[in-house]
């Protein structure tokens, strides 16, 4: 498995070029004219108060919802591609169906048309990536809550996405599970070489996992930070500190 | 007979905690039976003293010896598989029709607004009350019974499996579109298991008023069956039979009842609550 996963590397991902997007939910509108570029095999994460129109872009993003004026595209070299082909995401909830196996639940994210023992195989090795391969025969309510968000994790990748959109997939879980979560992830994205976006509260998780960091405010980009640190990243480490406290500044200043 | 049955619970009862686990799972086992079998004894003992006059309800004894006397002439048999048939027949087509239409006003607005309605003024009324009305459409034929028997377990089928249908986790809905499913896959994979506690809750339902619903109909309009058997003993003052077609409907009402339980717990083994015995 890792041999396949390493030939491609970080040709894996998609290009994400975002122009003047608009959202409204029959109210004021959510995203007021978003431009954003991802670079292919970045790894973005989207952090704003409730209601900013964060999940709203992830899931523009992610084909869930229609653009209401402007243009979203993903490219992969010249190629166009279509979210449902090319985009996985992973929900806050694990969203497991509880009357499948572990390793049913894994299977439906892979494309339809392979056979049983293909499908069995590889959602076995994307248990095996987030370290549950012995637990596909079991029912996943035996699982703990990152156990299942582990299983979520592994159905997002079975289909080898070029591009993760995270939900704030670890906000319901506790401070360790979390921190376990988060090397997972980053391991995960570095191994396969994908486009992450993750939208999360936590600006702590955002500057500790992603290359770039937006702000969104009101449905519009009103911060841009690269951060460039070198992975892996030490939890506490002072520049990711300082790059923590200027985005809360922002976020607070907003507040006031 | 009741001796027998009592002997093992009333010795083993009192016993109970000084005993090993075998025993402890024996009087478990047996525990359930208590009741009806002191009752049983009861009865017997009531009889025997002359307390229960023999033409008002003659003893257990009496019950079982016509009840030998029924299975040997193969009466009996004839008439449980004649009930039989039209219990299953009747609820296979009204459960099979409201579990149709229960999906398809589940699943559809459109479909809740056309039919819903409809249904719940049908459903108020009492099926029974109909008889008169089918005897004059169908006269004392099976299709009388089939009929009562689909028209009696269609609505609580109907009902539970519109409720199941609707109240399926959205989220989970919505990961499967995200996940590409189209709509089969969705509704095989999501809607349909998701659905199908309360579909069973709706199929116990229907079981218990198809026998209500056949006891009923070949008590009143019937030429076979064991209703038809017990209405027959009546004219000949032949208690003992009655009460044993009685007990026959409560064994076949306890045994359906049963199976249902079973393929509820196979068909659900996913969920805890059904997980264990």
């Amino acid at each position: 498995m890792d041999g396949m996963v390493q030939a491609p590397a970080r040709a894996a991902g998609v290009a994400v070029g975002i122009r003047g997007l608009r959202k409204a939910f029959g109210g004021p509108a959510v995203l007021q004219g978003i431009d954003l570029d991802i670079p292919a095999g970045q790894f973005l994460a989207v952090v704003g108060r409730s209601g900013c129109g964060k999940s709203t872009l992830l899931r523009l993003i992610a084909g869930l919802e229609q653009p209401g004026g402007g243009s979203l595209t993903l490219r992969a070299g010249q190629d166009l591609l279509a979210p449902a082909a090319a985009v996985r995401l992973m929900f806050q909830e694990p969203r497991l169906l509880p009357w499948s196996s572990i390793g049913g639940n894994v299977e439906v994210g892979l494309p339809r048309g392979l056979a049983a023992a293909e499908r069995a195989a590889r959602a076995r090795a994307a248990l095996a990536e987030v370290g549950l391969a012995e637990r596909a025969a079991e029912w996943p309510a035996v699982l703990s809550g990152g156990q299942k968000q582990r299983v979520a994790l592994a159905r997002a990748l079975v289909s080898r996405p070029r591009l993760l959109a995270l939900d704030e997939p670890l906000g319901a879980l506790d401070a360790l599970t979390r921190i376990g979560m988060q090397a997972l992830v980053e391991a995960v994205w570095r191994a396969e070489g994908f486009t992450a976006v993750l939208v999360t509260h936590d600006v702590g998780e955002a500057v500790a996992l992603a290359d770039r960091v937006i702000l969104l405010e009101q449905g519009r980009v009103a911060m841009d930070v690269p951060i460039d640190l070198p992975r892996p990243r030490r939890h506490g480490d002072a520049a990711l500190a300082a790059l923590e406290a200027r985005i809360l500044d922002r976020l607070l200043a907003a507040e006031r | 007979m009741s001796g027998a049955v009592l002997a093992p619970a009333g010795l083993a009862a009192p016993a109970a905690g000084r005993l090993g686990p075998a025993w402890r799972g024996l009087v478990r086992a047996a525990l359930p039976w208590l009741l009806p079998a002191l009752l049983l004894l009861a009865w017997q003992a009531g009889s025997m003293a002359g307390w229960i006059a023999e033409e008002v309800l003659p003893a257990p004894s009496a019950v079982l010896a016509a009840g030998w006397e029924l299975a040997r002439s193969g009466e009996l048999l004839r008439n449980i598989e004649v009930s039989t048939w039209r219990a299953l027949t009747g609820f296979a087509i009204g459960g099979g029709l409201g579990l149709g239409f229960g999906v398809l006003t589940g699943l559809s607005r459109l479909g809740e607004r056309l039919l819903d309605s409809s249904v719940q003024m049908l459903r108020n009324i009492p099926h029974l009350a109909l008889i008169p009305l089918v005897i004059l459409w169908f006269g004392i034929d099976e299709a009388a019974k089939l009929f009562l028997v689909a028209l009696g377990s269609f609505f609580p089928v109907y009902v539970n499996t519109m409720h199941g249908v609707r109240s399926v986790d959205p989220q989970l809905v919505e990961m499967g579109r995200a996940y590409g499913m189209d709509a089969p896959t969705l509704f095989r994979r999501i809607v349909l298991p998701g659905a199908l506690p309360s579909v069973f809750v709706g199929l116990r339902y229907g079981l218990g008023i198809m026998w209500l619903t056949l006891i009923v109909a070949e008590t009143i309009a019937a030429n076979s069956g064991i209703g038809y058997m017990a209405m027959h003993a009546r004219e000949f003052m032949l208690v003992d039979v009655v009460v044993f077609s009685i007990l026959v409907y409560a064994l076949l009402g306890k045994l359906a009842d049963s199976l249902a339980r079973l393929l509820e717990r196979l068909c659900l083994s996913w969920n805890p609550a059904y997980r264990s015995a």
